[in-house]
């Protein structure tokens, strides 16, 4: 076939695509243009608000049609130009799944069947073809057995295959996901990631906006977009290596790894090939390469290399208390929870934490994380056991009492935000304790400027994107001054930056004597900036330690049993037979080096 | 309450059996003879449609569903018996307040449609399933929008009390208290109510494009995987409601004979 053949049969095609909402001066995207071809899977990795949704939707033929902004150039599906095609067209041709797992469903239907049987209906299919149509994609994403379940009743990751299912059981030969696995656990997001896989292998074309390098890393290409414009297009490991220099953020630690000991990127994500790599680099004897990006010396990489480096500087400053405030010992003791209906919750969870401790409860969905954590500032009372605070029971405290030492961030900021500006928003949290006026202020500026938000104080949250409106409800309960801060997953939803961000008050505020409870699933996230890992499995706490603990090799069996894996410098160094657990690249490097 | 069945409780009574269409009509005939019809109808209608749930075995989940409304309806009948605007006939003084008998008359009339009304609405969202209902106004023609838009506000209740109980618990995180004065407690219902009809918005956006995906109300010739029964004698019971229904209007229309 010629190239221009092979032009023409890429299910998927952009030209030149630019889009401008009419709300914004700049365009949201400008001179795209890309191909996915038949059974490939191309990434679109950026931060937030680089475009990767504006391209989801514009390639799912949503622009103009359905979502109002101006589109410049072309995108043809299926040969077909998307802007100008009716709906009834585009349908059974192209499909989108977006990130929210329940909303992606008709919410009416009663089984999986019937909600596979939505599209169907819909495109006109006549009754009896319906049945083998939806056999037949169940069996092929390996689903069969979720047929006759409730679809409100499945875990999320199990909702988005189902979602996916939906669209692909339709015909569709081009598959559009926007962050699908941003709300999944480390199992849900394998899952779909393996589904994406048979997908592809079945002649879907796949555009897949992610976060999650785990995903990004599974893809045949990447395309990595800032500020709207395509930054790379490459294989993964490359195009991630570029975009993170182009930020000047540091690389995903597969990549980083690879580039150190001067391995082909394209295998960036291959995990023997990148320990076999490391294993011949530290035998000719371990010396970083000149990192081909940016005009770092030998020495700096080397210094990279072991840790003494730094994260990039973030602008403005981290989180310092405003206030000086006395230290709180938090204690789970015996904690039993049941739902109304006997569901046991937790079953028996004790835990501690001290002052500048900060701890991270890993677990799958289900695993009775939230109801936890819930009972350390009351809004959950334990059926048995107690919490203690500073050796005094909460029992019988208020939630708005408690609020005064722990400040609890949910992990969907929509269920708080309320005021017309980001600053009275923040301000609303100190003002129900009743704190001074000028010190509210100080407050409130402190734990905006350690956000980054502060030049958004007048701003409406609402006219923020998912991962700032997540910072402001953080904000929010910083501004309260906790002495215990407890976290709600954090990092869903956020890009590189904000990790950063968040990462960064936690390291603060443990400096400072106080703590930090949070409830995640990134492990590397965990690995980094936690000194203490519980891992919850069916309500009880079947791990406690330092992460170097936590996540050593003879813990593998044990993690696998609560769906998750180690961090993957930890899995490298697992693979090479180190006996030390490294958390992150440059822990890696360094001990191969010694 | 889940947010795929809504109010529905599973189950196959008499009621259950019946086509959606035939309930939303005999809902219908109950709302008109409600509010047309002189006042007595009101006790044979509540009498009725008790009977009907009962027979249904949903007795006790009707009166459990009933907790709410009762509120109202009281309110609705002591406002009237105290505060009827004209009003001198007075039955019972009690300190400055004073029933009167137009207000009570007033007031016993308006709880009662009301009444009526959510007795009827319950036993029908009890029996019918939201999706049956979808099927049947689509198959007889009624365009997908408002067929979306009455499968929207049967779910949206269950919705908006799940997304209630978690604004509720975020707020009382930063502090928001719900005791105190009656002034303070109206005041913390903004931090409660914004989230909801705000966050409802992004929820709303979010489940019209995954039905925009999935081609709801692209194309006419709709065919449809679900069966939903009809049984013969409901196309007699059909007949004979909206007979009765005409009837209905046209003794209100032209005076009731006396």
């Amino acid at each position: 076939m010629s190239e221009d053949e092979t032009r023409i049969a890429a299910p998927l095609r952009t030209d030149g695509l630019a889009v401008r909402y009419p709300t914004k001066k700049a365009p949201s995207l400008e001179g795209v243009s890309l191909e996915v071809g038949r059974g490939e899977r191309l990434g679109v990795a950026g931060r937030t608000g680089a475009g990767k949704s504006t391209l989801a939707l514009a390639t799912a033929g949503f622009i103009p049609r359905v979502v109002r902004a101006r589109l410049d150039g072309r995108v043809m599906i299926d040969g077909l130009d998307a802007a100008a095609a009716p709906a009834d067209a585009l349908l059974g041709r192209v499909g989108i799944v977006f990130a929210t797992p329940a909303n992606q469903l008709s919410a009416s239907k009663l089984t999986v069947r019937e909600e596979l049987a939505f599209g169907l209906e819909n495109l006109g299919v006549p009754r009896a073809e319906m049945d083998p149509r939806i056999d037949g994609t169940l069996d092929r994403l390996g689903i069969a057995h979720l047929a006759d379940r409730e679809p409100f009743a499945l875990s999320g990751g199990e909702q988005q295959r189902v979602a996916i299912a939906s669209i692909v059981a339709m015909g569709t030969t081009v598959l559009v996901l926007d962050e699908p696995t941003a709300q999944l656990d480390p199992a849900g997001t394998a899952a779909v990631a393996d589904l994406l896989d048979e997908l592809a292998k079945a002649g879907a074309a796949i555009l897949c906006a992610e976060h999650d390098p785990s995903v990004l890393g599974r893809m045949d290409r990447c395309l990595v977009l800032d500020s709207g414009r395509m930054v790379a297009l490459d294989v993964p490991g490359t195009a991630l290596a570029l975009a993170a220099e182009a930020a000047s953020l540091t690389p995903p630690t597969l990549v980083r790894l690879a580039e150190a000991a001067s391995l082909d990127l394209a295998r960036a994500f291959d995990e023997p090939a990148v320990a076999a790599g490391l294993r011949a680099w530290a035998d000719a004897g371990g010396v970083a390469r000149e990192l081909a990006h940016g005009a770092t010396t030998a020495t700096t990489a080397a210094a990279a290399a072991a840790g003494s480096i730094a994260a990039p500087p973030l602008p403005g400053p981290a989180w310092t208390p405003a206030r000086e405030r006395a230290p709180v010992r938090v204690a789970v003791d015996g904690l039993v929870h049941r739902y109304p209906g006997g569901v046991e919750a937790v079953r028996g969870a004790s835990l501690r934490v001290d002052p500048g401790e900060a701890v991270a409860i890993l677990g799958q969905n289900g695993s009775g994380k939230t109801t936890l954590v819930k009972h350390l500032n009351g809004l959950l009372r334990p059926d048995e056991g107690r919490i203690l605070l500073d050796d005094v029971p909460t029992d019988g405290r208020s939630v708005a009492e408690l609020a005064r030492t722990v400040g609890f961030v949910f992990q969907n900021p929509d269920d708080q935000l309320f005021e017309r500006s980001v600053e009275r928003e923040v301000a609303f949290g100190p003002r129900n304790l009743g704190i001074a006026t000028a010190d509210v202020a100080n407050l409130v500026v402190g734990s905006l400027a350690a956000v980054g938000l502060l030049e958004e104080r007048t701003t409406n949250p609402y006219d923020l994107d998912l991962s700032r409106r997540k910072l402001v409800a953080l904000a929010g309960v910083l501004a309260m001054d906790p002495a215990v801060l407890v976290l709600d997953e954090p990092t869903t939803g956020q890009d590189v930056d904000g990790v950063e961000r968040v990462s960064a008050i936690i390291e603060a505020f443990r400096g400072a004597g106080r703590s930090v409870v949070a409830i995640t699933h990134d492990m590397e996230f965990a690995a980094r900036h936690f000194s203490r890992i519980v891992v919850m499995r069916a309500g009880e706490v079947v791990a406690d330690g330092p992460p170097g603990l936590v996540f050593a090799p003879g813990n593998a069996t044990l993690l696998a049993s609560t769906g998750l894996t180690p961090p993957p410098a930890a899995r490298i160094a697992a693979r090479l037979g180190l006996d030390t657990v490294p958390l992150d690249a440059a822990a890696l490097l360094a001990t191969l080096r010694s | 309450m889940s947010a795929t069945t809504g109010y529905y409780v599973a189950g196959s009574s008499w009621l259950h059996r019946r086509n959606p269409l035939t309930k939303l009509l005999a809902l219908a005939l109950v709302l008109l003879s409600a509010f047309l019809l002189p006042p007595i109808v009101l006790v044979v209608l509540v009498v009725v449609i008790v009977a009907a749930v009962w027979s249904a075995g949903l007795l006790r989940p009707t009166v459990r569903a009933m907790r709410i409304p009762a509120l109202l309806l009281l309110s609705i009948l002591v406002v009237n018996s105290l505060f009827f605007p004209g009003a001198t006939d007075v039955l019972a003084s009690l300190g400055p307040l004073s029933i009167t008998r137009d207000g009570l008359t007033f007031g016993l009339i308006s709880a009662g449609r009301v009444l009526v009304a959510f007795l009827a609405s319950v036993a029908f969202l009890f029996t019918t399933l939201a999706d049956d209902m979808l099927e049947t106004l689509i198959a007889r023609g009624a365009s997908h929008r408002i067929s979306f838009v009455i499968l929207s506000a049967v779910q949206m209740v269950p919705r908006m009390q799940d997304r209630a109980g978690s604004i509720l618990e975020a707020q009382q995180a930063r502090g928001l208290s719900l005791e105190g004065s009656f002034v303070r407690r109206i005041r913390s219902l903004v931090p409660l109510i914004g989230p909801v009809l705000l966050g409802s918005l992004v929820d709303v956006r979010e489940r019209t494009f995954a039905l925009e995906a999935r081609g709801f109300g692209a194309r006419p010739n709709r065919t449809a995987y679900r069966i939903v029964v009809d049984p013969p004698i409901d196309r007699w019971l059909r007949l004979a409601i909206i007979g009765l229904c005409l009837g209905v209007v046209v003794v209100a229309v032209t005076g009731f004979p006396r």
